[in-house]
């Protein structure tokens, strides 16, 4: 950089609106995934609900929309600092859903109902990320990492 | 080596299987990209959300990458997609009642809103926002992007290849003028 003031103002401009500092977290927790070649589910949508006045009544809904399938989840704070998770497939069906968490905690699987409804309870907070199983020939669906 | 060469290895090996060579791609590109969706005009969360789809596209395509060296201009230009797509939905991030607003979750201050401690950085932000948006856009990614990759730059923002160091400068020096101009910075 020939100009000093030149080299000042791109030195400024680069400190402005730095990224989370957790962005480079919660990319490599999302790729870590061993298949790649899931469909990505896209966040279409987050919703608040509660009074706010306490957080175990607070809950937040999430929407990924993948063009195959949309997984809608409820995510409920419990009294204990844990959350549950009350998902929904559209279209339901009876597929497996995993949840990963990173390291050290094992990823937990669940299988929907036939409505395309899934629950996993006592999860702890932080980073999450769902895939549900392929069906029909169509590819894994996984969604963005989340912070639960 | 220059930047897309180096780059453009990492890719080659992270396709080979090598997870280090990948999160050296990411360290690397994310302040890039954060730029770039936030330019765009994203929020904090959904320019997070943004940068990390990107990525998973890619390693969903990353075969289909023919030439690694413009891993750069690929990811740029998929961050750009993901953005206004994610624009073009519209995400309602709508409360169902006043009480939770506090609740939620705060996206950070608008790009035009932030809180700058320093003068210098108050009187710089004033004039940076006249200049036009090409030159927002372009001397964000540039500041961000340490030996800069003018021909991934190029490419990404459908500019023509020679014309990113002539553009470059001529934003800088308008910046320039108006800021040697202000008392307030020349203090």
């Amino acid at each position: 950089m020939s100009d000093p003031v030149d080299a000042e103002i791109l030195e400024r401009i680069a400190r402005w609106d730095r990224p989370p500092p957790d962005l480079d977290e919660r990319v490599l927790f999302a790729i870590e995934l061993d298949q790649v070649d899931a469909e990505v589910a896209r966040l279409t949508e987050t919703a608040y609900a509660g009074s706010g006045a306490r957080a175990a009544e607070r809950t937040r809904t999430i929407t990924f929309e993948a063009d195959s399938r949309t997984v809608m989840i409820t995510v409920v704070e419990r009294p204990d600092n844990l959350v549950r998770i009350d998902g929904w497939l559209a279209p339901g069906a009876a597929l497996r859903v995993e949840l990963r968490l990173p390291e050290p905690a094992a990823s937990r699987t669940v299988t929907a109902d036939r409505a395309g409804r899934f629950v996993f309870d006592e999860v702890p907070h932080g980073l999450a990320q769902l895939l549900v199983e392929a069906q029909n020939g169509g590819g894994r669906v996984v969604t963005p990492s989340l912070v639960l | 080596m220059s930047a897309d060469v180096r780059l453009g290895a990492l890719l080659e090996r992270a396709r080979d299987g090598d997870r280090e060579s990948l999160r050296e791609l990411v360290h690397e590109l994310n302040p890039v990209l954060w730029r770039v969706a936030r330019g765009q005009g994203l929020s904090a969360e959904d320019a997070a959300d943004v940068v990390q789809t990107t990525w998973l596209e890619l390693l969903r395509r990353l075969h289909e990458i023919r030439t690694p060296r413009a891993v750069t201009a690929w990811l740029i230009t998929a961050t750009r997609r993901e953005s206004w797509h994610r624009q073009q939905r519209g995400r309602r991030d709508v409360p169902d009642s006043e009480a939770v607003l506090d609740t939620a979750v705060d996206p950070g201050p608008p790009p035009d809103d932030r809180l700058l401690t320093d003068e210098r950085d108050t009187v710089l932000w004033r004039h940076f926002n006249r200049l036009s948006e090409r030159c927002r856009e372009l001397l964000s990614i540039v500041a961000e992007v340490h030996r800069p990759d003018y021909s991934a730059i190029a490419s990404a923002l459908g500019m023509p290849h020679g014309s990113i160091g002539p553009t470059r400068g001529r934003c800088l020096e308008k910046l320039r003028g108006m800021l040697v101009a202000d008392p307030k910075w020349g203090a």
